[in-house]
């Protein structure tokens, strides 16, 4: 009796925990997608007397709503194929071949992964004065892409390392250039590697508001994310619909990116190569 | 998924050429703005020059007062040798005095006009990024006739002396009051405090009558409402006591007085007796919108002490359209610590065109200003934006005058002072807000005296500040 | 790795063809991601300002504004408030609550897997500024949890004011869990559950199995995950700006936020730099750290 009771409390236990977590998880965005669809929404979570869809309307209709996000697409999918296709070069002779310089590479690529942007802005800024690339949408995509490329190397590369060379090597047997190898044989078997850090450095700039603010004067060339912390900082605190609304809709290419590639993810995450390398 | 891939990669190649034909075309056609203009007047054969000025938008673009503004004012330019260019930077009114300054370092940024806020003026001055108009005022009539009124010019001069800026509008602070609330709790429709107890004493009388639920005095006390503590609230009371932050006479900051213990025991005495607003409310950077925008015109706050554009939130148009505020609303002037001559003080600030060092085209630049400050539209721009003019002509317009409150708030100018005109009070401004909240939130005021006093030093240096 | 080196076919290529491949990347970080981190070097001594009379000519200043870097109280107090802030929100929060997120979906029925595994992503997609607001208003006075607090009859509490540093927290709990999850979702996958078993049969406990078995296995998940999310969490400033910015007070000023004031609210640009060259190396230290014990 006892020991059956601990069973069944063992196996409803994890469920009733996972329950809470995702209750928890899920609260905080009640309010988002509660206001963006009432007429009067406020600051505080109330039903709403009229669900409208007004909001969305609203903020989709706006030409300038429409250029801004479009603009954010343009940052971000260029930054994305940017990274991958010069990370995967970088990868690859990272990957094949024994190099003296490579264990110290690898680990100064893997700290300028996660460093802080913010710190180097002003410099960022001075430099792009002197390089003519002030204000410039394309000169914004290459810095974004210098800033992640660290990231993607670091991850290409391991995800390179479990790719077994045999495969490759009956390529060039039959011919094939290094470069042709890359592309047809060492690519395709990295799909969800590739997938990961695309979406790792699309949803990187799209949430992105402050390197744009810096580099970016023109407010027609401003991105989505800028746009939106405008709206936040500005009158968001008055239309509170449209700005929830507005963040519903931005969130959205976060989203399909991830849904697009959600089988590929779980595997993207392992790790554990990384460090047998 | 092969085939998936090749059309992942496909599709995202396509976007990138087209982001790099994007990137190319918007350049481009920013450079046929002119040329596009050019050919549809088909007769002129110069080049027109492109003068631009630089303001702040606060996210509404093309309905912003400032944007009609300057195309009204262009449209009926003479000159039509060159075209005015707006050309705003989107950001918050912290953020815009860093884009500008980010601006005006350089040559291929830097617009032709660009608005300054008296406060930050004296740096970007000292900066070198801004252009001595002394020359050019010399020889402008509106300048030199009285036009501009005499108080408002030293709001423009540097501590070099030079001026380098023409002021386009001011403010006044005093204290904002709701009548209703007033008669609610016995106290005067018609109030004029004469000292600094007499405030408290009222706020106490609304506290204890007026019912649960309305604050009976307002003032920002927090980090983060930035420059609108230090002004709208310390100075207010600093200048009250007849201190002042700077001393001219020794070229010193003073950091040790009693005006400043007096000031900081205010506030201690508004939060200690609960006197004020909530503080989670107070704390934060909408706190300013908070007060005016929700506060106020619900009927939920007695007293605010505030700058006398407020009511532009009223306007039908404004963030907070709210048509009674001529009958509801009081504007007393601030009075002095005991009442002590000359009775009220107010600060005066307020916006200027400039000349950006690195501008182009500056006698082009120059001769719009004459134009767009001149008594007609500054006064269209005062009355749409709800500020407060610096032509002497304009106050005693009728235009002007009708609307509520303009000619008592320009009234208070008369004792109006200005911020200390030196490069460092940016920076000095941020530890005044770190002193009025350490004490807002229960600092002993000498304790944050003295690290007001600490911290000025490390800023300007041991040889620039004194005690009182 | 080592074997491939050795490989005949490896070695007949031209054995520089791997700088081609190399440069373009290199260049475009040498340009416009180290030169950066140099010249923020080269600024922190000097009086680079935005604007003033600082801004008129750039001088060298030596190491005064380091000097005043420890001089500053609000500079420990930022550097105490980083270091809560990694702990809580990042080594603890994370990184335990993912992956005890992912032990537990372990097995799991699919269909419950995916919608749990759904709803804790969602923080993580959302971009930074959206989980500001989203956490800006669940803790506001007016928000959800004082909507959920009241109505079990306590008292509403102005969360963002009486506990900021903890609102952050969670907020970046909140963004952040998800990614920890992933990465332990895909070790755990690895582990082999024959061993396991075999651990189970021989009559440990579960307890003894996650410690003895599985929690060795991934251990050098666990330090990478561990160096990532440090680096990441030490650099978050949108989140926390838009949500408390760094108040009230400086409770929740950490040091990106302290950077951004004095480089962009105060103008000192080169104290700002010097406050970012202090951040990364905090950065370069716990990567080292973690690198070490890796290496164990």
């Amino acid at each position: 009796m006892n020991a059956k009771h601990r069973k069944a409390i063992f196996r409803i236990l994890p469920y009733t925990i996972l329950v809470l977590i995702a209750i928890c998880f899920l609260l905080p965005l009640l309010w988002v997608l509660v206001a963006s669809v009432d007429a009067n929404a406020m600051q505080s979570l109330k039903m709403p007397n009229r669900i409208t869809g007004a909001n969305y309307a609203d903020v989709m209709t706006s030409p300038v709503n429409q250029r801004a996000y479009l603009i954010g697409l343009i940052m971000s999918l260029g930054q994305a194929v940017l990274v991958v296709a010069l990370a995967l070069l970088a990868a690859y002779p990272l990957s094949r071949y024994q190099l003296k310089f490579k264990k110290s590479f690898m680990l100064t690529i893997l700290f300028m992964t996660s460093l802080p942007i913010t710190a180097v802005m002003v410099p960022v800024y001075q430099l792009f004065l002197s390089l003519k690339l002030y204000d410039n949408i394309f000169g914004v995509i290459l810095f974004y892409v210098a800033s992640s490329i660290p990231y993607g190397i670091w991850m290409l590369k391991n995800f390179m390392d479990s790719v077994p060379n045999d495969l490759e090597e009956a390529a060039w047997v039959d011919g094939a250039s290094v470069f042709a190898g890359i592309r047809k044989v060492v690519a395709p078997l990295m799909v969800p590697g590739i997938c990961t850090v695309a979406i790792f450095t699309f949803s990187g700039s799209w949430g992105n508001f402050f390197v744009p603010y810096i580099l970016l004067q023109s407010p027609e060339k401003f991105p989505a994310s800028l746009k939106l912390y405008q709206f936040f900082g500005q009158y968001g605190m008055v239309e509170y619909g449209k700005l929830a609304a507005f963040s519903v809709l931005y969130a959205v290419p976060s989203i399909v990116m991830y849904v697009l590639s959600q089988q590929f993810m779980s595997k993207g995450f392992g790790l554990q190569g990384g460090t047998k390398g | 998924m092969r085939i998936g891939k090749r059309r992942w990669m496909l599709i995202t190649a396509a976007l990138l050429s087209i982001s790099l034909l994007f990137g190319c075309t918007s350049s481009k056609n920013n450079n046929n703005t002119p040329a596009n203009t050019k050919a549809e007047e088909g007769k002129t054969e110069t080049v027109k020059k492109v003068i631009k000025i630089t303001y702040r938008d606060d996210g509404i673009g093309e309905e912003g007062a400032l944007y009609k503004w300057i195309k009204e004012v262009a449209a009926s330019y003479p000159n039509k040798n060159v075209e005015i260019k707006p050309t705003p930077i989107q950001a918050s009114e912290g953020d815009y005095f860093a884009k500008i300054a980010l601006a005006l370092k350089s040559k291929d940024t830097a617009p032709d006009i660009v608005t300054e806020d008296t406060f930050i003026l004296n740096s970007d001055a000292s900066a070198g990024y801004l252009e001595p108009l002394d020359e050019k005022l010399k020889g402008w009539e509106d300048w030199t006739n009285g036009s501009f009124i005499e108080a408002m010019k030293k709001g423009v001069t540097a501590s070099d002396g030079k001026v380098y800026g023409v002021p386009y509008n001011t403010d006044s602070r005093g204290l904002w009051y709701n009548k209703e609330i007033f008669k609610k709790a016995g106290l005067p429709e018609n109030w004029v405090p004469a000292s600094w107890d007499e405030v408290l004493q009222a706020a106490r009388t609304i506290k204890e009558k007026a019912g649960d639920g309305i604050v009976p005095i307002w003032m920002n006390m927090g980090k983060a409402t930035g420059e609108a503590t230090s002004m709208q609230t310390y100075e207010m009371l600093l200048y009250g006591t007849g201190e002042r932050l700077y001393d001219d006479a020794s070229s010193k900051w003073i950091i040790n007085s009693q005006g400043i213990l007096d000031a900081l025991t205010f506030i201690e005495t508004i939060n200690k007796e609960k006197l004020g607003p909530p503080l989670s409310k107070v704390l934060n950077g909408q706190a300013g919108n908070t007060a005016s925008r929700e506060y106020l015109p619900q009927g939920k706050l007695a007293i605010s002490l505030d700058g006398s554009w407020i009511t532009g939130n009223y306007f039908e148009d404004g963030a907070s359209p709210w048509p009674e505020y001529k009958d509801v609303l009081g504007f007393a002037p601030m009075p002095t610590s005991q009442g002590q001559a000359p009775g009220s003080i107010t600060l005066a600030g307020g916006w200027a065109l400039s000349i950006p060092s690195n501008s182009q085209n500056k006698d082009e630049a120059w001769e719009f200003i004459k134009y767009a400050l001149g008594k007609e539209y500054t006064q269209k721009l005062v009355i749409a934006t709800g500020n407060i003019t610096v032509r002497a002509d304009v106050a005693k317009d009728p235009g002007y005058t009708q609307l509520p409150f303009n000619e008592i708030a320009t009234e208070y100018l008369k004792n109006a002072e200005f911020r200390p005109a030196q490069d460092k009070y940016p920076e000095v401004s941020t530890q005044i807000q770190t002193m009025v909240e350490a004490v807002t939130t229960g600092t002993s005021p000498a304790d944050a005296m003295q690290k007001y006093a600490q911290d000025v030093t490390r800023i300007v240096g041991k040889d620039h500040v004194m005690e009182k | 790795m080592s074997s491939l080196a050795g490989n005949v076919l490896y070695k007949k290529r031209k054995t520089y063809t791997w700088l081609y491949f190399l440069i373009p990347s290199i260049a475009i970080m040498l340009v416009f991601f180290v030169y950066p981190i140099l010249l923020t070097f080269f600024y922190s001594f000097t009086n680079l300002a935005l604007t003033g009379e600082a801004a008129k000519e750039l001088k060298f200043v030596g190491i005064s504004n380091y000097v005043r870097m420890f001089e500053d109280p609000t500079v420990r107090v930022s550097i105490w408030n980083t270091l809560v802030f990694l702990i809580g929100s990042a080594v603890i929060g994370q990184q335990v609550l993912g992956f005890l997120i992912a032990l537990l979906m372990k097995r799991k029925n699919k269909l419950f897997r995916r919608v749990v595994g759904t709803i804790v992503l969602a923080g993580w997609v959302t971009p930074e500024i959206v989980c500001a607001l989203c956490l800006y208003s669940f803790f506001g006075d007016e928000g959800t949890l004082n909507a959920i607090v009241t109505s079990f009859g306590f008292t509403e509490v102005a969360w963002l004011f009486t506990v900021p540093m903890l609102t952050i927290i969670l907020a970046n709990i909140w963004h952040g869990t998800a990614f920890s999850m992933l990465v332990f979702q895909a070790a755990l996958d690895d582990v082999p559950t024959e061993i396991e078993e075999a651990a189970v049969v021989d009559g440990a406990s579960r307890w003894q199995v996650l410690t003895r078995i599985t929690l060795p296995y991934i251990k050098d998940t666990i330090t990478t995950n561990m160096m990532l999310v440090t680096l990441q969490t030490l650099g978050v400033f949108g989140l926390i700006y838009a949500m408390t910015g760094g108040g009230p007070g400086t409770s929740t000023t950490t040091l990106p936020i302290f950077m951004y004031n004095q480089a962009f609210v105060n103008y000192q640009l080169g104290y700002g730099t010097a406050i970012s060259l202090l951040l990364l190396m905090i950065g370069v230290v716990l990567s080292l750290f973690y690198i070490r014990s890796m290496k164990e």
